[in-house]
């Protein structure tokens, strides 16, 4: 399936050389001296990187074979994360190379969405905040408050935030993976 | 932009506007004309899309009659006017909008350019904002001017256009880009001006040959046919109009868009009162 230039709309899910984009920005472009063409911003649905792209009023593109798919994360086994379709109960995995970054925000029971391109898994999309204890971090230092500075804790799952320095090893936090920022303390 | 913004301090901006660009023309001399919005025939330019009404056709813009009035020997005319075009939808675009049209007997394009720059800063000034100084760039230090039309006119908007100084006049478009304009030299006498890499106003000196405008008519309407299209009809009488008109420039400049690019409004429609059916 194509699209038209006249399709066009943010949420669009094309392809341009094997690789699906999102479209992220679109814009009717008609100079006073000519013809009409659309501008558009299209994010690597693999990568995130946003690319600009202008195309000419009638020009096609290829709709991209991609489906988002929820699914709770189980386990890591070596180099490969687990997950499961809470409906169908079929389970896939993931190599940790397909998903570096996001795989150090992965908890353990989490929902995410995982994208298929081409009935691939490829990306996953984490949920907006997760919880996690910290795994490592240097110990609290008395009479500190919320207001004091911050210090560097590793979650469960890998990731290194920076959180307050009351905060202590062992703790539960509240993280913004959007961010990749400290939200709250969580009492377990 | 406009949810931070109170709908009424556009509207009110929108008529400091207005009050600053009639007061402007008075102050010069200019006089302030109306002409008809059903018009025989829309534009004669192929890239143009119109909204038939009733028989006749919305203008696309108020021309074709202000060049009658430059022939009937007025010299100095201004119009501010709804304008109407198909096909165009989009942020930067919408089928109606508001034209600032004036035209000028006895100057040619370097004097226009002036007069715009210095409407454009009186309006600026009205409206308390602050614009940078203009430059002025020939397009042929751009883009290559020997580019096939197509690959000139998608480059322009790939590339060009983005990244235009935030406030520029582009001059002396290719040949085939003359629409309206004469051509001297290699180039065709017209220009544009962008703040912010907005499209915000379109200048001729005028070509006062009417077989020159013709036969690019001829040949408008010929690409038109083979897109199936239907050809813009000829107006004999605006072609007897041009072989009676003195040596003149005028200029269009989108009042929605000028308002924008001074209050950085990012969708034209924030500029207008909806249609409330489609909002």
């Amino acid at each position: 399936m194509k699209y038209q230039t006249s399709q066009f709309k943010n949420g669009l899910k094309v392809e341009m050389d094997n690789t699906p984009y999102n479209m992220v920005y679109f814009q009717f472009v008609k100079p006073g001296k000519g013809t009409a063409f659309t501008r558009t911003k299209l994010k690597n649905m693999l990568t995130g990187a946003v690319i600009e792209r202008t195309f000419r009023t009638g020009e096609t593109i290829q709709a991209a074979d991609v489906e988002t798919v929820e699914m709770e994360f189980l386990y890591l086994e070596g180099e490969d994360y687990h997950f499961m379709n809470m409906d169908t109960y079929d389970q896939i995995s993931i190599p940790k190379s397909t998903i570096e970054e996001e795989s150090k925000f992965l908890i353990e029971g989490s929902k995410v969405e995982i994208l298929y391109y081409k009935s691939r898994p490829v990306n996953i999309d984490l949920p907006n905040f997760v919880e996690a204890e910290i795994t490592i971090c240097d110990p609290g230092i008395k009479g500190n408050t919320a207001n004091g500075g911050s210090k560097p804790a590793t979650i469960s799952s890998g990731a290194t935030v920076q959180v307050p320095l009351f905060i202590e090893q062992g703790e539960w936090i509240k993280v913004d993976t959007r961010t990749k920022e400290y939200v709250s303390r969580v009492k377990k | 932009m406009l949810k931070s913004r109170s709908f009424a301090t556009i509207i009110r901006k929108k008529s400091q506007l207005l009050h600053q660009i009639r007061t402007w023309f008075w102050e010069q001399g200019y006089l302030e004309v109306q002409t008809p919005l059903l018009v025989f025939s829309p534009a004669m330019e192929e890239t143009l899309e119109s909204i038939s009404c009733d028989g006749r056709y919305l203008h696309t813009s108020p021309e074709f009659a202000m060049k009658h009035l430059l022939a009937q020997g007025l010299c100095k005319i201004y119009q501010i006017v709804p304008c109407f075009r198909g096909e165009e939808e989009g942020r930067h675009h919408s089928k109606e909008f508001s034209m600032l049209e004036w035209y000028r007997a006895g100057i040619g394009t370097q004097d226009l350019m002036n007069e715009s720059i210095d409407v454009i800063y009186s309006c600026a000034k009205a409206l308390g904002v602050d614009i940078a100084d203009f430059d002025c760039i020939p397009t042929a230090e751009l883009l290559d001017p020997n580019l096939p039309e197509e690959e000139w006119m998608f480059r322009w908007v790939d590339e060009i256009e983005p990244n235009l100084p935030p406030s520029v006049i582009v001059y002396d478009y290719p040949k085939w880009g003359a629409a309206l304009a004469r051509i001297r030299g290699e180039k065709a006498d017209r220009f544009e001006i962008y703040i912010n890499g907005l499209e915000i106003g379109n200048a001729f000196h005028e070509e006062l040959n009417p077989s020159v405008i013709r036969t690019r008519w001829e040949k408008g309407n010929a690409n038109r046919i083979q897109k199936g299209k239907s050809p813009h009809p000829m107006d004999e009488d605006f072609l007897q109009d041009i072989s009676q008109m003195p040596r003149c420039s005028g200029i269009a400049i989108g009042l929605d868009r000028l308002l924008m690019a001074l209050l950085d409004i990012t969708d034209i429609k924030d500029t207008h009162v909806p249609n409330r059916r489609e909002s």
